[in-house]
């Protein structure tokens, strides 16, 4: 029997899910509790559409009881109209998800990312794979956000598309930039023309997104490590293949420290499944390095003319244009790094 | 017919099955079946899923079979009242 009520007091389950080593979720949107009498004997949440602090009491393990709460947590998610369904766990938990078919899709040390999907990550690897029929073997591949594109990311792209036989561009998906995606994409696509050996692809969900690396766009520092992780994980094992990605390029990173965290990761990780990581240098400018986040800085202070010098001309084009205004006024109220 | 809302039927407990029917964009019919006992019955749990199919004129959607060692006849019902649930559009 379910019986739905506003949760008042959320010391019961925070101490429940104390003494089974986790923490209380942050945002929930919905939590069933299961009760044996009065006590509390498992619980669940959600958050948008990942599952979160969900645990049962040892004593009554091997009693069905996680499968009636995933279950009913699955049920709600859909009513929330949320089609797929994510897990952060531990790896010694992994196996309990995996039992009530969720699928592993990333896994680091510290943490385990399960989807619950018919298509999911399958259907994102399939369109991969048709994109990569009809091109060379040994390609290489950037990821950026490119927000926006500047010189910096020209250079790094016609270099790395001059060494390869054909180069992918990754584009971040997640609208969580001041420049939004269908621009940032836009500008990439009118800077590169010249370019013939490249393909520019939209990163989807599973490359550097809120799901794959949260931290990124929120910055909570002790789960950096976890979700750069994951995210490389999810690149080398799911679609790295598909796309016959042989080397990976990326700039220094002098600013941003979760970037040049992910970078450092980065090299660990790809070169184990024989990727190279190629990182080039970034250019500078009359002794200016050049960086989109500079280029948002100009545009804060409202110096939009000095952005020129570190912008190719369809984006200088873009970033002065009465388009842009809106743009222009939501760098200037804002203090998001990105 | 056509699956045009996300439904579901059944559980994951043990002995149950969890029946989830989706729209799909290109009008094709996708049927995926997990089961816990694949190897001994997925022939069978498919013979099911296609009559219950036939029996409602499906055409297309992408039906997901989540299956927990269920009966046929438990496999049945909850297959009907997905699909019931889809006819209805709820």
């Amino acid at each position: 029997m379910f019986i739905e009520r506003r949760i008042l007091d959320v010391s019961k389950i925070e101490s429940f899910l104390e003494n089974l080593g986790l923490k209380l979720p942050k945002k929930i949107d919905y939590t069933v509790g299961v009760f044996y009498g009065k006590e509390i004997v498992g619980i669940g949440s959600i958050s948008g559409n990942t599952f979160q602090g969900i645990g049962v009491d040892c004593r009554f393990q091997g009693e069905g009881i996680l499968g009636k709460i995933i279950t009913h947590l699955i049920k709600k998610t859909l009513e929330m109209d949320n089609d797929e369904i994510y897990v952060y766990t531990k790896p010694n938990q992994s196996i309990n998800f995996e039992s009530y078919g969720f699928k592993k899709i990333g896994q680091c040390e510290l943490a385990v990312l399960l989807e619950w999907s018919s298509k999911g990550i399958k259907d994102f690897k399939e369109s991969l794979r048709k994109l990569s029929l009809d091109k060379p073997k040994e390609t290489s591949c950037i990821v950026m956000n490119g927000n926006p594109m500047t010189i910096g990311h020209l250079e790094l792209i016609e270099k790395a598309a001059k060494e390869s036989p054909w180069l992918y561009i990754i584009v971040v998906e997640e609208d969580c930039s001041l420049f939004p995606y269908d621009i940032r994409i836009k500008l990439i696509k009118e800077g590169t023309k010249h370019i013939k050996n490249i393909s520019i692809i939209p990163g989807g969900q599973y490359i550097i997104s809120s799901l794959t690396f949260p931290s990124y766009f929120t910055r909570e520092d002790e789960l950096v490590k976890a979700h750069a992780q994951l995210d490389l994980d999810i690149f080398v094992r799911h679609i790295a293949p598909e796309l016959n990605i042989a080397n990976r390029y990326v700039g220094t990173e002098p600013y941003c420290e979760v970037t040049s965290y992910y970078n450092e990761c980065m090299k660990n990780k790809l070169e184990r499944f024989g990727i190279k990581v190629k990182e080039i240098p970034r250019i500078k400018v009359n002794g200016d390095i050049v960086s989109a986040s500079k280029v948002r800085e100009m545009i804060r202070l409202g110096k939009v003319k000095e952005t020129k010098r570190f912008l190719p001309e369809t984006t200088y084009r873009f970033v002065i244009s009465k388009e842009a205004e809106k743009i222009r006024k939501k760098i200037k109220a804002s203090d998001s790094r990105h | 017919m056509k699956i045009q809302n996300v439904v579901m039927a059944g559980s994951l407990e043990s002995n149950d099955v969890l029946v989830t029917l989706r729209p799909t964009d290109n009008d094709k019919l996708f049927i995926n079946l997990e089961s816990i006992v694949q190897k001994q019955f997925a022939n069978r749990i498919k013979k099911i899923i296609d009559d219950m199919l036939n029996e409602f004129n499906v055409e297309s959607g992408d039906i997901h079979v989540q299956d927990r060692g269920a009966l046929d006849c438990t496999l049945r019902a909850r297959l009907e009242t997905a699909l019931s649930r889809a006819e209805e559009g709820r």
